[in-house]
């Protein structure tokens, strides 16, 4: 569906892990998956702009726009970047409503009417309309990460740029229980891809990757082990998992 | 009690006031989120004021605004006037003598603001300067109006600049303290008594909306919890 639409080779140390990666977006949606401490998360906030790589670059979109090359001191501020990112915390902003909060990094205001509407979408979406007006205070766990998502997917459809905004989403699904997991990321998935927003997420979950039907890059120890379709990359663990539960 | 000096003195510790929350609140947040040599150089130069005895950045402003110095010449003209002695000198003397303890509360709020707050807004495609209205102020509002009382009441409790600087004239320059320290000379107890009582009150209750606010803040958030 996509050219290659980010090309990424960083290597970076930081505390016990050190970082050696490289690989290239083509696919609408891919899960960067892996063992806690693999190095998914730095990865992501490489592209995003919060990790300054000790060495290597990444590219993005149509027009290859350098994000960060340290061969050509490159390194553009995240807010310079064509990336919108939910990070695997959800802060908030406390003093903002829920619909303040997914309104933040919208950027239609030229055209306030289609803002809105995408707006409205998104908290429908994401289940938020009811709770559009509380105070992020006092919402749950799950509630808050489903605005700390929302967030980031309004910010992303509403980017104004050459190329579509990359999503970036950290365990976008993490905290939320089975059955509103599975739905919520159909939902998403399909709206996304109605809106040719490529995505780019982080998950340690087998099922959650084979319900989006994505791309696989499976990381290992700060390396890339594997890249491809859930279906390839995933079956040998999909079969040691079935065994166990057998097992058991 | 000398009503012509307490006026003076709300009107300069008020006019400081405004002047240094205006350069204050980008100069900490430069502070902040600064780094290199020349952050640890601004932070010195903004402290000094703490440590220096007043009446050496009494003299040093004397003599940088009288006619001897070339910048003291060029103030002359565009003020059309000598500015020490005279009000204008007074209120630059006072938001130098007051800016640490301006600065410093912003820094140290701006400080404290989650870096994970920063990064979301930043993820969202926030500019430094939207990050900054936005998320950081509206967080650290509490160090704002420590920020400001500071500098009031430092600036209602100077002496030694106010002294070098614009000595001691009755409408211009003579402010509440200095009115006490006369009172005291010309042993008039009773009007220095009432005079310290004014200054008393003032800081007192200053430091008390300090205190005070949070508590009232934290009733909301009780009232946040019950509706969870």
């Amino acid at each position: 569906m996509f050219n290659s639409l980010l090309t990424l080779d960083i290597r970076h140390h930081v505390g016990a892990i050190s970082l050696d990666v490289a690989f290239s977006l083509t696919q609408p949606w891919t899960v960067l998956f892996g063992p806690s401490g693999s190095g998914k998360t730095t990865v992501l906030r490489t592209i995003a702009g919060f990790v300054r790589p000790d060495a290597g670059y990444v590219i993005y979109g149509s027009i290859e726009q350098v994000l960060v090359s340290t061969d050509e001191r490159i390194f553009l501020p995240p807010y310079l970047r064509p990336v919108r990112s939910a990070a695997q915390t959800s802060k908030l902003f406390l003093h903002q409503t829920v619909r303040q909060n997914v309104a933040y990094g919208m950027a239609w205001q030229s055209h306030p009417d289609d803002e809105r509407e995408v707006l409205d979408e998104v908290l429908g979406l994401m289940r938020l309309t009811t709770l559009a007006d509380r105070d992020t205070r006092q919402l749950s766990g799950g509630e808050r990460q489903r605005v700390s998502v929302a967030r980031a997917v309004a910010a992303a459809v509403t980017y104004d740029g050459i190329d579509k905004a990359l999503l970036l989403l950290d365990e976008p699904f993490g905290g939320l229980d089975g059955v509103l997991r599975d739905e919520l990321a159909i939902v998403l998935r399909d709206w996304l891809t109605r809106w040719k927003i490529p995505v780019l997420s982080v998950s340690h979950d087998i099922g959650e990757c084979y319900l989006l039907g994505a791309e696989v890059v499976r990381m290992a120890e700060g390396q890339v082990m594997e890249q491809g379709p859930v279906e390839v990359v995933l079956d040998e663990e999909r079969r040691r998992l079935m065994k166990q539960l057998r097992t058991v | 009690m000398d009503l012509e000096a307490l006026w003076l003195t709300l009107r300069l510790a008020g006019s400081t006031t405004a002047i240094l929350l205006v350069i204050a609140v980008p100069l900490a947040w430069w502070i902040t989120s600064g780094r290199g040599p020349g952050r640890a150089l601004v932070q010195a130069v903004v402290a000094l004021p703490l440590v220096l005895p007043p009446t050496v950045l009494g003299f040093y402003l004397l003599v940088a605004m009288g006619p001897l110095t070339a910048p003291g010449r060029l103030l002359m003209r565009t003020f059309g006037h000598p500015l020490a002695f005279s009000f204008s000198g007074l209120l630059i003397g006072s938001v130098i003598y007051s800016l640490p303890f301006a600065v410093q509360p912003l820094v140290a709020g701006f400080g404290a603001v989650d870096r994970a707050y920063v990064e979301a807004a930043e993820g969202l495609g926030a500019s430094p300067w939207k990050v900054f209205g936005t998320v950081v102020l509206p967080m650290a509002r509490a160090s704002l109006l420590t920020s400001a009382v500071l500098a009031f009441t430092h600036t209602v409790g100077e002496f030694g600049v106010v002294l070098m600087l614009g000595g001691n004239i009755p409408g211009v320059t003579r402010t509440l303290s200095i009115s006490l320290y006369d009172l005291v000379q010309d042993g008039n107890y009773a009007a220095a008594n009432r005079t310290a009582l004014v200054l008393l009150a003032i800081s007192l209750t200053a430091l008390l909306a300090i205190y005070l606010l949070p508590t009232l803040r934290k009733t909301d958030g009780r009232q946040a919890d019950i509706v969870q």
